[in-house]
């Protein structure tokens, strides 16, 4: 049965269609496994080999990654949850109300992405406390850590932005409170407050402001930054493997 | 043991492709739950309940063809209102369900509205989005408005009827009582359309208190002003002895005395032999007068009897000084210019009868024990104070003292206030309703430190003024003004010239109503000029008698001269006049005696008019209507004619029946109603 299986996936791959996608062919040479890294758009970012122990569930938790799975979770409910909400002000609760009475499985999907925000801002902070305790920050990998750091801070707008959009209480008080936090900054303060808001109170402007923010600026921003970053991982030598493996490196 | 829970992991989780399709399987299953939630919810198992009712009824075919799954909503944007109580209320419109046992699936009671064009929630609250009976109903975590209790239902009616309803006694009852117990002089009720509630209890100016009356009534009236009369509108302050004895002191202090001063009581007048002879004349003249109209008094069984447009007068003896209640019976105007009591023109002897009267009227046991020495400067600064502190002039007219603007929170929307804006205490129902009830039943429970006087409300009164309350919502302020029927406006009217001094004087438009403005004691006089001969108006007002069989009050007289009643009649003949017609466009002259007697017929035989009139009071014994025996004298032609052509016409929400008379029917009536040219009533019994 595994050999019909086996051949019936060979077939596939040497399919005319399956090889104008994926140009490198079947084959186990290193080689060929490289290309296929190498020619796939999404996976060129990352390095074609990597050290075993790099690979262990020890050497960074897998934290990183968890991170970007639950950045995937947030896109994927996010969009399917735009389909529900209107960024404006006698609109916006009401569709959280539809969405936990009338829309199916709309709670699991405001929940899901509730808690998927949650737990990035989780593990981006213990990825980060991974990072710095293992002294991965240090170069080659500085500016890698500057682009966490740059990274940490859209994770934390994302949260922000997205607290506003049910336009109930604790939303209008969150903003309320973060927006007037925002005008105690000496001399520039008043400025920064009306650009946040896009008027002297939150309001509809403030509402779609943060729409926009939250569903366009800043998820683009990420993705940039997420791409940069995985790359930088290669780039700055992969994943940092740990002290005694680093030395051995210099030798 | 052990070894069996090693070989099941190993089974699931043993190696790696194990344990990735285990954890996918796992994961299937948990994302499972969502739909599954979903299929087996609250209201899906309603609509099966639904169904499993009516398949058992006899009418099974009908109410399956009425019945649609799936969730369903009233849908009315402009409105706010998204209302998906139908998804399991599924019989509200089924007329065979109003038997049915559980009220989720009985017929809605019937109302003069469409379900469909109103909704649910606008009325009844709670939470019109929602799917489950939790979310629905009650005050959940996200939702503050559960479902008004049924009692206060009539708010609901409230937020878009401005004016009285029939259908709603008890939301009119509050409104009457929030006007009539004067909460508006405090706190501002802006309705709706714009318009204020006002008050409309009509306190009386301090100025000059002191000509009124004494320092230790005024003390035992605030102390408890119910101990003086049970229907004294004031409310009770629970000011303590020392409190009171400074209020008293500084209202006394502020007094001053009236311009011209009061004259000293007129004493040879009062012990006159006439009315030394006759003890019962005070009593004869307050009937006379029909004081009682107006004014209430207990009679010696300890009933009250009496109007409630003035004040109560069972103690007044003990109240007013004696030579202020000859000032005032003589001439109200002369203390109080804004007053709803007439200046009744009595002469000196009837000025003196009746305030030997009133002065016998007393209380004694009310300030028997009130002992106070004199005010000290420091008491009156004290009682000062407290006079501001306590908002005094938001009612009373004090010298001294502003009227202070909004001295109480605003009640516009409090029928929307959010709990967490409201502080509760122990014993008062955590809901808006309780809250508001609360305050209105004991308002000083809610700390002793409110200002907020203490009302004597009856338990149903209470429900009624919350009731009124609660009909004051966002949604009432907020929603389209096509959806709202006004509240009638009260505006100023005053008549012109000489009549219109005359009429203010005598105080018309508290009994009468012109043109939509003024009492509603006595009749419409707006088109009296219309219906009505010049000659029996002067007679009318040089000697009023009652016009209905039934009534025994009838208008006070006067004593007028006779150039008043003259300017008077001429005034409202010319003024008073109805648009419609001419009075004089059917003279008398062109009717004959055929149609005369054609008339008689119709009126005793077709119409049977005498079932509650009197054209002949030898025979007839009508008494629901007036007597029309002296019609051919009061009236005029055009008039008749026109009345019984359609009396809602010429008065609305008379309860003449229109006939629908033929014009030669109306016409042969009319020339026998004009052919009855007796006297009133006393001249006929006399006969």
């Amino acid at each position: 049965m595994a050999s019909t299986l086996d051949r019936l996936i060979d077939q596939v791959r040497e399919n005319r269609i399956w090889r104008s996608i994926f140009r490198s062919g079947t084959g186990e040479s290193n080689l060929h496994r490289s290309l296929f890294v190498q020619q796939n758009v999404f996976l060129h970012l990352f390095s074609v080999k990597a050290r075993k122990r790099t690979l262990e569930f020890s050497a960074t938790w897998y934290l990183g990654a968890l991170t970007f799975g639950t950045f995937l979770i947030l896109v994927i409910t996010g969009v399917l949850l735009m389909l529900y909400y209107h960024p404006s002000v006698p609109q916006a609760y009401v569709d959280m109300k539809d969405l936990q009475f009338v829309v199916s499985s709309g709670v699991f999907l405001r929940n899901l992405h509730r808690w998927s925000a949650h737990a990035m801002v989780f593990l981006v902070f213990a990825h980060m406390f991974k990072v710095f305790y293992r002294g991965a920050y240090r170069p080659p990998r500085e500016f890698n850590w500057v682009i966490g750091v740059v990274l940490l801070l859209m994770t934390l707008l994302l949260s922000y932005t997205g607290y506003l959009l049910p336009w109930d209480q604790l939303a209008f008080w969150a903003v309320t409170v973060g927006s007037n936090i925002a005008s105690a900054v000496p001399v520039m303060g008043g400025k920064m407050r009306f650009l946040m808001l896009g008027g002297t109170a939150v309001n509809a402007n403030a509402l779609l402001r943060f729409y926009v923010l939250h569903c366009v600026i800043l998820p683009f921003a990420a993705i940039l930054f997420i791409a940069i970053h995985f790359w930088r991982i290669r780039k700055d030598g992969g994943i940092y493997p740990g002290e005694s493996a680093a030395e051995g490196d210099a030798k | 043991m052990r070894n069996k829970l090693h070989a099941l992991w190993r089974t699931f989780f043993g190696d790696s492709a194990r344990a990735f399709g285990s954890a996918s399987v796992i994961l299937l299953l948990l994302l499972a739950i969502a739909p599954a939630k979903n299929h087996f919810s609250q209201w899906r198992h309603y609509q099966k309940q639904y169904l499993h009712l009516i398949r058992g009824r006899a009418d099974a075919v009908t109410l399956e063809r009425h019945f649609q799954g799936g969730i369903q909503q009233i849908w009315m944007p402009e409105q706010q209102v998204t209302d998906r109580c139908t998804t399991c209320h599924l019989g509200l419109k089924e007329a065979s369900l109003a038997d049915v046992s559980s009220v989720a699936f009985r017929e809605h009671p019937v109302i003069p509205h469409k379900l469909t064009e109103f909704g649910c929630t606008t009325c009844h609250r709670g939470q019109g989005a929602a799917t489950t009976v939790e979310e629905a109903h009650s005050a959940t975590e996200q939702w503050e408005q559960p479902l008004l209790p049924a009692k206060y239902i009539e708010a609901g009616c409230g937020q878009c009827h401005l004016e009285n309803q029939t259908g709603t006694p008890f939301l009119n009852q509050g409104r009457q009582l929030i006007s009539n117990s004067g909460c508006t002089h405090c706190h501002t009720i802006k309705q709706a359309d714009g318009t204020y509630i006002m008050p409309d209890d009509d306190p009386p100016s301090l100025k000059h208190i002191a000509d009124k009356t004494t320092r230790d009534w005024v003390y035992a009236w605030i102390k408890d002003p119910q101990a003086y009369a049970s229907t004294a509108t004031m409310p009770n302050y629970h000011f303590s002895d020392d409190d009171a004895r400074d209020v008293s002191a500084f209202i006394l202090a502020q007094s001053t005395p009236l311009q011209p001063p009061l004259q000293p009581p007129l004493q040879p007048l009062k012990a006159d032999a006439k009315a030394a002879a006759d003890p019962a004349a005070g009593t004869t003249l307050y009937g006379q007068s029909f004081c009682a109209s107006c004014h209430a008094m207990q009679n010696a069984a300890g009933m009250m009897v009496g109007g409630n447009v003035g004040p109560e007068l069972t103690g007044i003896g003990t109240k007013a000084k004696p030579e202020w209640l000859q000032d005032w019976v003589a001439n109200p105007n002369h203390y109080d210019p804004a007053t709803m009591m007439p200046h009744y023109r009595f002469d000196a002897q009837q000025v003196a009868t009746l305030t030997g009267f009133l002065e016998s009227k007393t209380e004694p046991d009310f300030v028997a024990n009130v002992h106070l020495d004199g005010a000290t400067p420091q008491q009156i600064e004290h009682g000062k104070r407290l006079v501001v502190e306590n908002g005094c002039a938001s009612c009373h007219e004090i010298n001294g003292i502003k009227k202070p603007e909004n001295f109480a929170p605003e009640l516009s929307r409090i029928g929307s206030k959010p709990l967490n804006q409201l502080i509760f205490v122990e014993g008062v129902e955590h809901t808006l309703p309780g809250y508001v009830a609360g305050k209105v039943r004991n308002p000083r429970a809610f700390g002793p430190s409110l200002k907020m006087p203490q009302f004597k409300f009856t338990p149903q009164q209470i429900d009624a003024v919350t009731t009124a309350l609660l009909a004051l919502t966002d949604r009432a302020q907020s929603q389209p003004p096509t959806m709202r029927i006004a509240s009638v406006q009260q505006t100023k009217y005053q008549p012109a010239g000489n009549a219109g001094q005359l009429m203010r004087d005598l105080r018309c438009l508290t009994c009468h109503m012109i043109d939509g403005h003024g009492g509603d004691m006595a009749p419409d006089l707006t088109w009296e000029g219309t219906a009505v001969q010049h000659e029996w108006l002067t007679q009318f007002l040089k000697n009023p008698e009652t016009l209905r069989p039934a009534l025994i009050r009838r208008m006070p007289k006067f004593n007028l001269t006779d150039a008043e009643i003259n300017t008077l009649a001429d005034y409202m003949m010319t003024v008073y006049q109805t648009p419609e017609f001419d009075r004089d466009s059917l003279p008398v002259s062109q009717f004959g005696t055929a149609q005369v007697e054609q008339g008689r017929q119709l009126f005793y035989s077709k119409f049977a008019c005498q079932s509650c009139h009197i054209a002949d009071y030898k025979t007839d014994k009508g008494y629901i209507g007036p007597a029309l025996a002296g019609t051919g004298k009061r009236f005029n032609a055009a008039w008749v004619y026109r009345w019984l052509k359609d009396p809602q016409a010429l008065r609305p929400g008379t309860i003449e029946p229109n006939q629908h008379m033929t014009d030669d029917e109306a016409r042969s009536l009319t020339a026998f109603l004009m052919s009855l040219k007796s006297g009133g009533a006393q001249e006929a019994m006399k006969k």
